[in-house]
């Protein structure tokens, strides 16, 4: 009898099947939360925390126990530099060490006594710069702020020596530093955080936010035992989550890159092409989730805390070169790696569509094979209870 | 019966009649954090692909790849004949970074100037990119005080006092508390409680907010009964998922500390009890978040909006320093935050167990305050039973 009502209620074209769900979905005050309202507030949120880039002024401790011109120098040098600002200037290591504890400060140069006077003499003097290594990238500005610092005031000795011996100022600078490394950040010239992590992470908001709402919708059909239907049925419906998930492609790429002025816009037509077989791959997999847990929460419960271990296989915040072998190979099961890969090259470094077209083969073998696999499960077909 | 009792009993049943919701709590979690650590078992990133582009070819520029290709963080891939294609290459991520040695680069050094070498990273890869840079700046560093130290020997300067001449302070750069800036102690720490912070709250939300959906909150909580009886029950029905994924937690601190041959400066026990803390805080938010929007399905939604970010707000990837003042404060919001900031003061930092103390101190009272509030939430869903099942 259920079986009878479904087939009668099947659309009898694709349209009318899209339609049937999109207002199936518009009704779904759960699923319109996780493919409309979730990714526009992800999308405000989420930048939100890196929206000052680039870490400067980080709280650093002197602890100069020398007392001289020079340490003075060095502490003044500190004090101009711009990534680290000197909260503290003491005579103690053991005050230094407590601020670092209490968080206060997150790393400190220690200037040994008698350092003026080893320089002088021309015996080995050196400063010791104690960085939080537990955080990388306070450490970093600590170690380079000081670094330079020191350096400045290092190279100053230096040179006055050199030119004393009876070099030129050009030639004993050059004679300091024979080679010279000059570094240069490519597509992302300030180096910030947010322009780093957050137009990957979009690729993932977009697939965990239209996993978990096919899995859900999927879920509650099953429930209610219309998740058996035709084929033209199902590819109605996952055109409806098509379309959202579209849409909220669109809405970063098009909209959330540009408004926070993150690295974009590298080649347009090769962005929606990867979004034109991302968003199906993610939908026909959801849907064979939902249809695999049956129950409309269910979806939720389990896909919630894979989104941790997904993005550091997607490639971006941890290199692939380091994951274990046979990760290397699995993670292409999930649309992610491939989406964030084919992202950063077509909306970050405007790399050509053939430089993503192993990524974009990817999602169309990805989303084939769910496709079929879906369609064979939920087929109506005879014996099979309905 | 002990309401207590009752309700722990009444869980344990269900949790063993539903295969899925006894695996959300047991081995789901389980091989999560197995599958975390495995992520980060490498330790440290090896031979990630660089090009290079020389212009020289000369003994020199050729010591320079052999130099960067001897180092571990890196490998030489590729050999570029010109800058268009050394472009191709960075673009379509083949390689990460490319070192340029310019024409003329030998003999520059040869009549006493200085050369350049450029390192082209893409900063687009932030991890990629910083131990690149750590990495090319030792070997240019290296190469660069080996030619002085040469030129100045050859001059007739003894070895000792040229190595002083070269750097008048030396600064030594220490990374405290982290010395081998190994990110399985740095990030796979962080991210095992991070992940089974996100299960304990789906597991809270669940557990209430199942009894909502299934419309058995009367027979849960009883007909009648205060605010203790209620309370009660709430915490017999929290005690088995809470201690199960407390387990996990525990069992994964101890394998990637001990079990890894890592022993961390701090007090590990108190760290043990923090996490403990951390999953109870987890658990009664998670419940608290069913109670207040008496759906099941909106609690879990909101479990995933509170935790599933909560590493990257929480200061370990990026500073809390570096946030603006309204996000730090959503940040210091969050108990994880104030968990993995205490872990990172005893694994990392051996800090003194007294500054460790208002962190635990501060998340049992968070787990008070939620577990009162769910315990209200409940009393006041009891009297609406048309309010149940909500989906």
């Amino acid at each position: 009898m259920h079986k009878r009502y479904e087939t009668s209620a099947e659309p009898s074209t694709l349209w009318s099947a899209w339609l049937q769900a999109m207002a199936t979905i518009g009704r779904d005050k759960g699923v319109l939360l996780l493919l409309v309202a979730a990714p526009v507030l992800y999308g405000f949120f989420y930048p939100w925390f890196y929206a000052d880039e680039v870490l400067t002024r980080v709280p650093v401790a002197v602890v100069d126990m020398d007392r001289s011109s020079l340490s003075r120098q060095i502490t003044r040098f500190a004090e101009a530099n711009p990534r680290i600002e000197v909260r503290l200037v003491t005579a103690s290591e053991r005050e230094a060490q407590e601020a670092l504890w209490r968080g206060e400060v997150e790393g400190y140069a220690l200037i040994p006594p008698n350092l003026k006077r080893s320089a002088v003499r021309g015996e080995e003097a050196s400063v010791r710069v104690e960085g939080n290594g537990a955080y990388a990238l306070l450490n970093k500005a600590v170690q380079y702020g000081f670094a330079e610092a020191v350096g400045t005031v290092s190279a100053g000795i230096e040179i006055r020596k050199l030119q004393a011996a009876g070099q030129s100022a050009q030639q004993a600078a050059a004679s300091r530093n024979p080679v010279q490394l000059q570094m240069v950040a490519l597509f992302n010239p300030t180096e910030g955080y947010g322009s780093f992590v957050v137009p990957a992470v979009a690729l993932l908001i977009l697939q965990q936010t239209l996993l978990m709402g096919a899995a859900m919708l999927t879920g509650t059909w099953v429930e209610a035992g219309r998740h058996r239907a035709r084929a033209r049925t199902w590819l109605g419906r996952l055109l409806a989550l098509c379309t959202l998930g579209w849409a909220s492609g669109l809405f970063y790429f098009g909209w959330i890159f540009v408004l926070h002025d993150y690295p974009r816009g590298g080649n347009p037509l090769g962005a929606l092409a990867l979004l034109a077989c991302y968003v199906p791959a993610i939908a026909a997999l959801g849907a064979l989730i939902g249809l695999w847990v049956g129950n409309r929460e269910r979806a939720l419960q389990v896909l919630l805390f894979t989104t941790l271990p997904i993005a550091f296989m997607a490639g971006f915040s941890w290199p692939v070169e380091a994951l274990p072998e046979p990760l290397q190979w699995l993670r292409w099961l999930l649309p992610s790696t491939s989406g964030v890969q084919a992202s950063l090259r077509l909306n970050q470094l405007g790399a050509p569509l053939a430089a993503a077209l192993p990524q974009l083969c990817a999602l169309v073998a990805l989303c084939a094979a769910c496709t079929v696999a879906l369609l064979a499960w939920a087929r109506p077909g005879p014996g099979q209870p309905g | 019966m002990n309401p207590l009792v009752h309700s722990f009993r009444r869980e344990a049943r269900r949790l063993l009649a539903s295969p899925w919701d006894l695996a959300m709590v047991t081995w789901v979690p389980l091989l999560a954090v197995l599958l975390m650590g495995w992520i980060f078992s490498a330790g440290l990133p090896r031979h990630l692909p660089v090009g290079v582009l020389d212009d020289d070819h000369s003994a020199l520029s050729r010591q320079v790849v052999r130099m960067l290709d001897a180092t571990p963080g890196l490998q030489v891939v590729q050999h570029y004949a010109n800058s268009a294609e050394a472009e191709r290459a960075l673009r379509s991520v083949e390689v990460y970074a490319v070192v340029t040695l310019p024409r003329d680069f030998a003999r520059t050094v040869k009549e006493g100037r200085t050369a350049q070498v450029t390192l082209l990273h893409n900063a687009q890869l932030g991890t990629h990119s910083g131990v690149l840079q750590r990495d090319v700046r030792a070997v240019v560093g290296t190469l660069s005080a080996g030619i002085e130290m040469a030129a100045r020997n050859k001059r007739g300067e003894p070895a000792r006092a040229v190595r002083v001449s070269i750097e008048p302070i030396h600064t030594q750069l220490v990374a405290l508390f982290n010395v081998s800036t190994n990110y399985e102690q740095f990030l796979g720490a962080a991210l095992i409680p991070a992940l089974l912070h996100i299960l304990a709250m789906t597991a809270g939300a669940w557990a209430v907010g199942r009894e909502l959906r299934d419309r058995t909150l009367g027979e849960w909580l009883g007909a009648g009964g205060g605010v203790l009886r209620t309370g009660s029950a709430l915490v017999g029905k929290l005690a088995l998922p809470w201690a199960s994924i407390t387990l996990v937690a525990l069992l994964a601190l101890t394998g990637i500390t001990w079990g890894r041959g890592w022993h961390p400066p701090g007090n590990l026990a108190w760290v043990a009890a923090g996490l403990a803390l951390l999953m109870a805080v987890s658990v009664a938010a998670g419940a608290a978040l069913a109670g207040i929007t008496r759906s099941l399905r909106t609690a879990l939604s909101g479990a995933g909006f509170f935790a599933a970010p909560a590493f990257a707000f929480s200061g370990v990837a990026f500073p809390l320093a570096g946030m603006p003042a309204s996000a730090r404060a959503w940040a210091e919001a969050m108990p994880y935050t104030h968990y993995i900031r205490l872990q990172i003061e005893q694994l990392q930092m051996g800090a003194p167990l007294r500054t460790s103390v208002s962190t635990v101190v501060a998340l049992m009272a968070a787990t008070a305050v939620l577990l009162l509030a769910c315990t209200l939430a409940l009393q006041v869903a009891r009297r609406k039973p048309e309010s149940w099942g909500g989906r």
